[in-house]
């Protein structure tokens, strides 16, 4: 997979407001053990000194290897699912007192250098949570079944929303610390991406979305939903949100 | 009234059910609202085995189905959904605890290696 120089977007970054310093990576996995290592390496390459891989109860080395990475891990005793583990990062980020956190995919489809997009948008100082997304400058080589999965997600998910996001299912999100102390996230699996966007709106965040490129690989698609999977997944969130309160 | 052999068993079952739920609610381990769902129940299903024709033709008539079996397999239709819900409920809240145990566990043991180095 072709990687992006990352050298020239330090000096960038460092005239901003936010440090990267202040930000905490966050990176929840599960058996990603042939990849992780990657990733972490590749965002610490890019200036941030904070990484922390979520590690999601996997069977494999993927503790290890983010480990070996130089990475910080905190790891669940089983498997909890993908938002259990986004939200453990949030609860993380709390005791660690990170200014900001921004999650990614452990996958490597996302791109760390397209950090910087999410971090100036968060230094216009009108947002808690923006989003990265694929789809406001459609990414190239994004499977037309994912495609169409995701315009399903944002139509079950704007129905709930005010605002119109068009890109409800993107793992590549930075947050403030105001969104780090409200969110308390309550699904497990992958319904969290829509469940923080309601979430969010009903506790008064505001929410931006950058675009942002994305890398499918073989590798990537066999980590991703199944039709099986999104059915359960839009069945779980509607379930939170109608019979829930979600605060 | 002759009974059948389950017209006595089935109230039986129900009384016993009834006697565990007060019981649990003695000992504090069932709420007021358990107790009194659960009795309702049980004595509902009492009730029905000991007037099955009684009941069975009331239920017909009240949801305009004609014939008393069909009434019988709608309400015991009813009666698994209803159970499904509960089942279905039953399991979230299990999963919520279970999730946040994890995280816990994960947090504590996180800090506390943090501690020792």
């Amino acid at each position: 997979m072709p990687r992006k120089r990352c050298a020239n977007l330090l000096t960038t970054t460092n005239t901003m407001m936010i440090q990267e310093s202040e930000i905490g990576v966050i990176i929840p996995a599960y058996n990603e053990g042939p990849m992780i290592g990657e990733v972490v390496a590749h965002v610490r390459s890019c200036g941030y000194p904070h990484v922390v891989v979520i590690d999601d109860g996997s069977k494999d080395d993927t503790r290890q290897r983010a480990l070996e990475a130089g990475a910080e891990v905190v790891s669940h005793l089983i498997n909890r699912g993908a938002g259990a583990a986004s939200q453990t990062g949030i609860h993380y980020a709390r005791q660690r007192g990170f200014s900001y956190i921004i999650q990614l995919d452990a996958d490597g489809q996302h791109h760390p250098e397209d950090m910087k997009a999410l971090i100036e948008k968060m230094a216009e100082g009108k947002y808690e949570i923006v989003i990265g997304s694929r789809f406001i400058q459609m990414s190239e080589g994004i499977p037309a079944m994912r495609v169409a999965y995701n315009r399903i997600s944002n139509l079950l998910t704007n129905w709930f929303c005010r605002g119109s996001y068009s890109d409800s299912q993107s793992g590549f999100r930075m947050l403030n610390r105001k969104a780090i102390e409200t969110l308390n996230l309550g699904l497990d699996g992958f319904g969290y991406c829509s469940e923080m966007i309601v979430v969010a709106e009903r506790n008064g965040l505001s929410i931006g979305e950058v675009p942002i490129s994305v890398s499918y690989t073989e590798y990537s698609m066999s980590k991703g939903q199944d039709i099986h999977m999104g059915v359960t997944t839009a069945i779980n969130l509607l379930w939170k949100l109608i019979f829930h309160q979600t605060h | 009234m002759r009974l059948e052999i389950y017209q006595i068993v089935v109230p039986l079952i129900s009384l016993f059910f009834i006697w565990g739920l007060a019981s649990r609610f003695r000992k504090s381990r069932a709420s007021m609202q358990e107790l009194v769902a659960g009795s309702l129940f049980w004595l509902s299903v009492a009730i029905f085995a000991l007037f099955p024709d009684f009941f069975s033709r009331k239920i017909a008539r009240l949801f305009g189905i004609k014939s008393n079996i069909n009434a019988i397999i709608f309400f015991c239709l009813g009666l698994i959904f209803f159970f499904q819900y509960k089942l279905f409920f039953l399991i979230k809240k299990q999963q919520i605890a279970l999730t946040a145990l994890t995280r816990k566990i994960a947090l504590e043991q996180k800090q506390d290696k943090e501690i020792e180095a």
